[in-house]
């Protein structure tokens, strides 16, 4: 009687025992085989961000010896960075070529024109560009004789480095001037022109 | 030490342009904390659409120059029948890649960076695919001025056998008035009128 008591609860721990050892060797066995099956997709893209992460902290670093290093290290970022930081990066063989960057290449479905509008920022004009609109305003007869002496001073070669920075600027400034003044009179000469024919 | 050669030799040029500038040209450091990176004022070659222009740009210099030549760009919107794309990477003839932002009527704009490719920019040697001789290309010879002079006759001369800017090309080809009046707005637009 006391005999099979005991068994009870025993028997329920075998079956438990067994349970769980069946459950470990038919279940638990294909489990670590099927993350990487699903996710080369997603290594690839942990891989990119990883580059991307790395890259943006070392940009002169290049995106091959950081993909090979990553691929060494089963994609850590933390111990590639330390690597870089101390120097022991190494350079990937020849043989290894990663694929190129995907997020390069443009969707197919993004609209052309916008790209590339973005791509060709207008250039501001020269008046803009140099901040010449205060030399325009103020700009008489009188200034000409100034031009003149700044003319003088401006040519040659000064020893002061400063000097010769402003010297360099002035010439500049006034080609600029010059040539929007010869402009200028070109075009109202133009509409007289016009007017009187 | 390379660095060292690139400065001295970038401080004589700088000098010599100063001293001795030559016509329609205005050339120096932006700043001579960086010796390699330049800017520069052409005028727009008399009797040609560019007349009363001046055009900014920008130079480049290599850490080895002088024995790597600068690269060059101009920060203009220009229009030239010798914009040229990648196709002809090895045209023995003088082009620019140029915006035609500017020109907001032209249906087809060109090229979006404004880098100037003559010759004299590439690199010494012959042109592995003979267009090009090697006293056309860069050496250490050479210099900012030839550099500027070069830039400045190919405004005058456009050649419209090589164009890749095909769009300026045809216009240039076939519509002359139309070309020189695109390029007069832009001109005029760049100095602010």
């Amino acid at each position: 009687m006391s005999d099979e008591q005991i068994s009870l609860p025993f028997f329920a721990i075998v079956l438990l025992v067994s349970g769980l050892i069946v459950r470990y060797l038919f279940f638990s066995g294909p489990r670590p085989e099927r993350p990487p099956a699903r996710t080369a997709e997603q290594i690839f893209r942990s891989r990119e961000v990883a580059v991307q992460r790395i890259q943006q902290m070392f940009p002169q670093v290049e995106r091959r010896s950081i993909l090979w290093d990553l691929q060494r290290n089963g994609g850590n970022i933390q111990s590639t960075t330390e690597r870089i930081l101390s120097g022991r990066l190494e350079t990937p063989p020849v043989t290894f070529q990663p694929p190129p960057p995907r997020n390069q290449t443009p969707p197919s479905g993004s609209p052309g024109p916008a790209a590339k509008q973005a791509e060709k920022p207008s250039q501001p004009d020269l008046i803009t560009r140099y901040n010449l609109k205060s030399k325009i305003t103020d700009e008489t007869a009188t200034e000409e004789k100034k031009e003149v002496e700044e003319d003088k001073k401006g040519k040659g070669w000064s020893s002061n480095r400063d000097e010769r920075q402003s010297a360099l600027q002035r010439r500049r400034d006034e080609m600029i001037l010059a040539a929007r003044r010869k402009m200028e009179a070109k075009i109202a000469a133009e509409k007289a022109a016009q007017g009187s024919s | 030490m390379a660095q060292s050669t690139a400065h001295r030799r970038l401080l004589q040029e700088y000098r010599a342009l100063t001293n001795n500038p030559p016509e329609g040209i205005t050339a120096g450091p932006v700043s001579e904390d960086d010796l390699l990176h330049w800017e520069c004022l052409i005028q727009g070659p008399e009797g040609t659409p560019f007349e009363g222009g001046v055009f900014p740009a920008e130079l480049k210099f290599p850490k080895d120059y002088p024995l790597a030549p600068p690269t060059m760009k101009f920060l203009a919107d220009m229009w030239h029948p010798n914009g040229m794309g990648p196709l002809y990477p090895h045209s023995r003839h003088i082009y620019i890649y140029i915006p035609a932002t500017a020109f907001q009527h032209c249906a087809k704009p060109v090229y979006p960076s404004g880098l100037v490719c003559i010759s004299i920019l590439h690199p010494p040697g012959d042109d592995p695919n003979h267009y090009e001789h090697a006293s056309e290309r860069w050496s250490p010879i050479q210099s900012v001025e030839k550099i500027l002079i070069s830039v400045m006759s190919m405004l005058a001369e456009p050649n419209d056998e090589s164009p890749a800017n095909v769009e300026a090309a045809k216009m240039w080809r076939e519509r002359r008035d139309e070309y020189e009046k695109t390029v007069r707005d832009g001109v005029r637009r760049m100095l602010g009128l």
